[in-house]
Formats: structure tokens, sequence, C-alpha cells
């Protein structure tokens, strides 16, 4: 009846009546599905860039890890080619060394290298780095060294100041520091600053090798004996290689280290 | 026997050359060797806590490349003195057991000061006290009280995680 009351078209408004119905329906359906798809492909992606963050921290810590080894590794490389340029450089049989422990406490300080008996490593053997004297040898074993360190409580060498070439002794103390102890009359004119050097007398360590710069004077006015504080030419907690002097030491090897040579530009 | 040779090993000189320096706090590394004889000899007495100290100093010492025997006495005689005392103090709590290694380490420090002093050991008495063995004593005080806490966690869980 619809169809034939519509095609004479007596009621032409019914499709307007039914579009004022199903129109405002259609369009909340249509929205519904939009932000039902919406949501949908909101929780998706949400979910895709939470397992792509997850990989990517991964991916990120893995390269940090990475980036550490090189870091590590091109450090190493560095230090090796240091140490090695020194080896090849220095006009005294020497012998490279790893450092496998260390003794920190203050009473002793002190460190073990992987060189022992079998190395012809001798006791009082002089143990240097790139940076400048590192110790002596107090003790062989059959597979290892101990190094008394300079900052060693019961270490002392030999020293002179290149500047003014005043002769003291370089003594170790129990807070790890290094004091350069000369006679007052000599050290008049030292300086903070000055490069301090092995002296070479007693024919242990070879001449010229850095042991400290001055970092303070202790005037002690009409004393004997002056002091200066020194700054370590080594950073003694952070050598991991090491060179054993294991020939004849008594040559001057200032030329291989800089500022260590009298008159050099500091 | 067993704990007797982890002793040895690991709270001798090995451990402690090797594991100090990474425990370094401004250039204060403790001595793991004599938290070790502490420990070991409140819980099984002066004799085991003797020969613990004996053996961990005997290793140190050795390593150190320092006199041997120095700290093989000095802890041997901390480790008898402790296990002897231990039965009669309260050392279950952090307030007895912090001083107590304060303590502790200060006596091993003279100790060993008048030992080697008598093999002409040069540094001054001040100056060690200083910068060597009172920053020492505080570092094992609260290392030990920590790991005295840790062992007494540990051993709390254990029957749990056998039940559950």
């Amino acid at each position: 009846m619809l169809l034939t009351l519509q095609m004479r078209g007596s009621i032409a408004g019914a499709s307007d009546v039914l579009a004022v119905v199903t129109t405002p329906i259609q369009s909340v359906l249509a929205r519904v599905n939009r932000a039902t798809v919406g949501v949908w492909s909101t929780y998706r992606e949400w979910k895709n860039v939470r397992a792509e963050n997850r990989r990517l921290r991964e991916e990120a810590q893995r390269l940090r890890v990475e980036a550490l080894r090189v870091t590590e590794t091109v450090e190493e490389n560095q230090r090796l080619r240091r140490l090695l340029a020194l080896k090849e450089a220095m006009p005294l049989t020497t012998l490279s060394g790893e450092v496998i422990a260390r003794e920190w406490g203050g009473w002793v300080r002190s460190l073990t290298v992987n060189r022992g008996r079998a190395d012809h490593v001798s006791r009082l053997t002089a143990v240097i780095g790139p940076d400048g004297l590192i110790g002596r040898v107090v003790d062989v074993r059959p597979g290892a060294s101990i190094v008394q360190v300079l900052t060693d409580p019961a270490s002392t060498v030999g020293a002179v100041v290149v500047r003014t070439r005043t002769q003291g002794i370089v003594e170790g103390e129990p807070r790890g520091t290094l004091r350069f102890k000369y006679m007052a009359r000599e050290g008049s004119s030292i300086q903070v600053g000055d490069l301090v050097v092995t002296s070479g007398a007693g024919g242990l360590f070879p001449r010229g090798i850095p042991v400290g710069r001055v970092r303070a004077i202790d005037d002690r006015g009409s004393a004997l004996f002056h002091y200066a504080q020194l700054t370590p030419a080594v950073e003694f907690a952070r050598i991991d290689e090491v060179l054993l002097v294991v020939g004849e030491g008594s040559h001057d090897v200032a030329a291989l280290f800089p500022g260590a040579t009298p008159g050099a530009s500091d | 026997m067993r704990t007797f040779v982890a002793v040895a090993i690991f709270g001798g000189g090995i451990a402690h050359a090797t594991l100090g320096p990474a425990l370094r706090i401004a250039d204060v590394a403790p001595d793991i060797p004599l938290i070790m004889v502490v420990l070991l000899a409140l819980r099984r007495g002066p004799e085991f806590g003797c020969g613990a100290g004996f053996v961990a100093g005997l290793l140190q010492d050795a390593a150190s490349g320092g006199l041997i025997g120095v700290q093989a006495l000095t802890k041997a005689l901390i480790g008898f003195a402790i296990g002897a005392l231990g039965g009669r103090l309260r050392v279950s709590q952090p307030l007895v057991q912090v001083p107590g290694l304060v303590l502790l380490t200060i006596a091993e420090g003279l100790s060993r000061f008048a030992l080697l002093k008598l093999f002409r050991f040069p540094a001054p008495f001040g100056e060690l006290m200083t910068y060597v063995v009172l920053p020492q004593a505080l570092y094992n005080g609260f290392l030990g009280a920590a790991l005295v806490l840790a062992l007494a966690w540990a051993e709390s869980t254990r029957p749990r995680t056998r039940t559950s």
C-alpha cells in the first residue's frame, strides 16, 4: 500500500518523515563507529608504540653497553700505545706488566704485577709508566711481583727539581700524598708548579723520570730541612699497565717525558 | 672447615687486594678480612677467631707486600679477644656493632703500629691515626653492621623459603 500511495504521489513527504527519524540514528551510529574505530586504532597504535619503545629501550641499552665497551677499548688502546711508545723510545731493557691487584689501605700502598721470577724481575726493579715513576719492586714471586708505590709511607726516592736543580728526597705519606724534603738553603727558589724528577742518585732509578709537581711549600724558617707537597705525576689508582726496568738503570731518560729536561718550557 | 677455607680465600688478602680498592670512598678502603674475622669469631668462638684471623692476616700480608706476619698476629689476637668476649656482649644491636667494630679497628691499628715500629716503620703516629686508622675504623663499623644485618635478614628468610 505504501508503495502504491508513493507511486501516486499521495504521501510525497513519507520519505522525509522517515528521514527525520533515521538520520539522527545514522549519525549517532556513524559517530559511534568512528569513535570505536578510533579507540581501537589508538589502542593498536599505543600497543605498537609500547612494543617499539621497549625495543628501542633495549637497543639503547645495548648500544650504551657497546659504546662503553668501545670507549674502554679505545682508552686501553691509547694507554697501551703510550706505553709501547715509551717502551720503544727507552734506552733501557723494559718489560711490560699488567696490574692484577692493589693494596690501598694506607699502611701499605702497593700494586701486584703479573710479572715474576720467571720473567727475570729482580727486587728493587724500577717501575714506570708513560706519565712518570710508579715505584719499585719490593717482592718477587713465581708469577707476580709486588710494587711499592711512591705514596707508600715507607717509600723514599732521590729527586731533583728540574728548574732549580734542588736535590732532595721524595717520601710517601699515609694519606696517599708525596712530600719533597730538601735542604733549606738549596730550595729557596722552589715555586709551586715546579716539576720534580728522579735524580738517579744511587743508580736504582733512571734519571729524569717525573715524580710530581710542587703543590705547596712548607717553609720552616731557619730549620735545616724544608718540605714541599707534591702532586704525583702518576694517578696511581688508575694504573692498569706498567713498565719494569729490568736492565741497567743508570740512564738519563728525561728527554722521553715532556718538561723533564732542564730549560724545557712547562 | 669449609667456612675456614672460605675465610682464608675470600676474607683474606686475595679478596681484599682485588675488591678493596673498588670499595674505596675518598681513598679509604675497608679492612674486609678484619670484619670477616670479627663476624666469625663472634659466631664460632675464640679458637676459631684466632685461627681465622691468623690465616686472613697472613694472606693479607702476603698479598700486600708488607712484613709477613704482622697482620697475622694482630688479627689473630683480635679474633681471639672478640671470640672470648663475644659471649658476654650483646652484639646483635647495630648500636653495639658499629662502635664495636670501630674500636676493634683502632685496637688492631694500634697493635699493628706498635709492632711495625719495632721494624722502623717511618709513618708518624698522628698522621696514620688521622688519615688511615680512624677513617677505616668508621668505614669498617658501618660496613660490618650492614653485613651483620644482611646476614640476619638472610637467616630469617631461609626457613620461610624452605616451607614455601
